[in-house]
């Protein structure tokens, strides 16, 4: 089983006759560089960062999407580039590795770095600007998007290390630690207590963890307390459980003063005047509360009155307005916040409630408006559908019509057939008669030519019927002449 | 500089390593950013590996993962080194990817102890490299130093 990564064959180190060393890298490794002079000219006088923020110890509030990952640096990327097979690095670290091998870390397919980068899709850029991201400063606790974070740190975060004020040390000192200017904090200065050289800015550290002289018996407990910042006074004011105190109940009358510990003593067991102390608690908190309240009440009386006033004041304006708005239905309707917005802009409103309130007036007759748009749409309607189905009944009744005229038409051609059958055997009977009766004879001639006669008028009115249809009245005239006719024969 | 760099990249690592690792894989040791111990075990059936557990010996130069780490078997009373056609019997490790050509900055200390892995699962010779013993003997270079030649390409 080969390992994973085994070099692909036929890939041949790219030939290039660039300098080995790139400008991108050659710019991004310059860690520590001097401030140009335009921002020292600043009229602010902002101290800028000496060190460059260092985007890998960004430390992210959410867990970052692992395809937003360098796979080198394993951090978040930063200025992010890709490579002609596609895959993204941070310039910085595709620089570092291509120093020593040209080819693409992941399917080490060649890269010539001056010519094949492409830069990202911007939708990375702006995914990777949006992270939320920790100020790598220690002990600063500033979170932002990442885009925003490198101002932070070169212009405002405090503990950005900047040139020492004194313009003759060339040191570096957090921001908040050079506000006098003039001052250099890597000067040496004498130890208050122990009386031994620190730098001022070594001064907080060697007080907490070095300077022993730093740290004094407490008078009465013989506890090891710091004198620096008043922290004797605290200890002995809140904690020292020699010294002494009063009783928590102090207020509602107790008396009981002694050591602290035997205080806090009494106080476990149960002060009498606890009571008395918790039910006077209970009464301020109760008359804080009254207090609170009625303040809100005068301020919403206040809201009320000058709502009022208002009302009255603009009630003129708003049947203008509302005539406006309802001669521009459609779009008005369409489109509420621009009808309203026009009159919220030229008044002027004296709180967010009476503007609150506004907006929902002009509201409620919008949807007045709407229901009454509604009714007359339905309304018109129900109308349009009568008058379509009026229609359409008409029709029915016509097609009812028709539908008795073609059957009685069909009547009466059957009850035609039949007759011409009649007849036809008739005639048949006739001749046959005559001709078994007597010899030829012009009675007989004059009867068949009389047959004759008759056929020829039926399959004329046959035709004239078949196409009738619209002049329906006439021809049914004529075929009832004609059964007539046929029926006297 | 560089040397920030790799303990930037080696703190992620440390970070995701002690959260998750894939089954077979035991974090023993990284109290530095130099050097890791870390155990690791053959997981299917293979007779040349049952029941054995191997350390491993991560040293890390200030060019990681520029550079490829130095990896090598260690041998302890209970962590034998393993019988393989390309590691030696003094743990040195004969792989590409650990060379300097076979390198590359995307793999990471779980990647490679998983290309360990299962190189020893696709092994079924029971023999060391040719030469293990002139080579122990006579070896003093660091392993890194050492020019491999990557000549077998079924394991």
């Amino acid at each position: 089983m080969p390992p994973p990564n085994t070099p692909v064959d036929g890939t041949t180190t790219p030939q290039s006759t660039q300098p080995s060393q790139p400008a991108q890298s050659s710019q991004s490794s310059q860690s520590v560089s001097r401030p140009t002079s335009s921002i020292i000219m600043d009229a602010s006088q902002v101290k800028t960062a000496l060190v460059k923020m260092d985007y890998q110890a960004i430390d992210y509030v959410n867990p970052v999407d692992e395809t937003l990952i360098c796979p080198i640096c394993r951090t978040a990327f930063h200025s992010p580039i890709t490579t002609p097979c596609g895959h993204t690095f941070c310039a910085k670290c595709i620089n570092r590795a291509l120093e020593r091998q040209r080819v693409c870390p992941i399917d080490r397919q060649p890269i010539d770095k001056t010519r094949d980068y492409r830069p990202i899709p911007l939708i990375i850029k702006e995914q990777l600007d949006r992270l939320e991201a920790r100020c790598p400063n220690q002990g600063c606790d500033y979170v932002c998007a990442r885009e925003n974070l490198e101002a932070h740190y070169e212009r405002h975060c405090e503990f950005t290390l900047v040139h020492c004020s004194k313009p003759s040390c060339d040191k570096l000192v957090a921001r908040h630690l050079c506000s006098i200017e003039g001052q250099c904090m890597h000067e040496m200065t004498n130890c208050d207590f122990c009386l031994k050289p620190v730098a001022f800015v070594d001064l907080d550290a060697h007080w907490e963890q070095e300077c022993e002289a730093a740290f004094a018996t407490c008078p009465d407990c013989d506890a090891s307390v710091s004198v620096v910042n008043n922290s004797m006074l605290k200890h002995i004011q809140q904690e020292c459980p020699e010294a002494m105190a009063k009783c928590k109940w102090d207020g509602a009358g107790c008396r009981v003063t002694d050591k602290r510990r035997i205080v806090r003593e009494h106080e476990r067991n149960g002060c009498m005047y606890e009571t008395v102390g918790r039910l006077l608690e209970q009464q301020a908190e109760d008359r804080r509360i009254i207090q609170d309240l009625t303040r809100r009440l005068a301020s919403l009386e206040a809201v009320r009155d000058t709502r009022r006033r208002e009302r009255r004041r603009d009630s003129a304006a708003t049947i203008n307005d509302r005539t406006a708005t309802a001669t521009a239905a459609g779009g008005s309707l369409t489109n509420p916040t621009t009808s309203t917005s026009t009159p919220a802009d030229s008044t002027t409103w004296e709180s967010p409630h009476n503007y609150m309130l506004a907006q929902f007036e002009r509201l409620e007759s919008h949807m007045e408006e709407l229901r009454e748009m509604v009714c007359e749409m339905d309304m018109r309607q129900s109308a349009s559908f009568l008058h379509h189905s009026k229609q359409v009944a008409d029709r029915f009744l016509e097609l009812g019509d028709k539908v008795g005229v073609l059957s009685m038409h069909t009547k009466w051609l059957l009850n035609m057939q039949y007759m011409q059958r009649n007849a036809q055997l008739r005639a048949a009977n006739a001749a046959s008669l005559a001709a078994a009766a007597a010899g030829a004879g012009g009675a007989g001639l004059s009867g068949g030519s009389d047959g004759l006669n008759h056929g020829g008028e039926s399959s004329s009115g046959a035709g004239s019927s078949s196409d009738s249809g619209l002049r329906y009245q006439g021809s049914r005239r004529g075929s009832e002449g004609r059964i007539e006719n046929l029926t006297r024969l | 500089m560089s040397a920030p760099f790799a303990a930037k990249r080696l703190g992620k690592e440390l970070q995701k390593i002690s959260n998750s690792l894939p089954p077979g894989i035991e974090l023993v040791s990284a109290d530095n950013f130099e050097e890791w111990l870390l155990d690791i075990r053959v997981l299917d059936d293979n007779p040349l590996y049952r029941n054995e557990i191997y350390r491993l010996r991560f040293r890390f130069s200030s060019t990681y993962p520029i550079e490829p780490p130095e990896v090598v078997f260690v041998k302890l009373p209970d962590r034998p080194i393993p019988i393989h056609p390309h590691i030696y019997s003094n743990g040195i490790i004969c792989l590409d990817l650990l060379g300097h050509q076979g390198w590359s900055p995307v793999q990471n200390v779980e990647s490679v102890c998983m290309s360990l892995q299962s190189m020893l699962t696709g092994n079924s010779k029971n023999e060391r490299p040719p030469g293990d013993e002139e080579f122990v003997r006579g070896n003093r270079l660091r392993p890194r130093d050492i020019e491999f030649y990557y000549h077998d390409n079924d394991v």
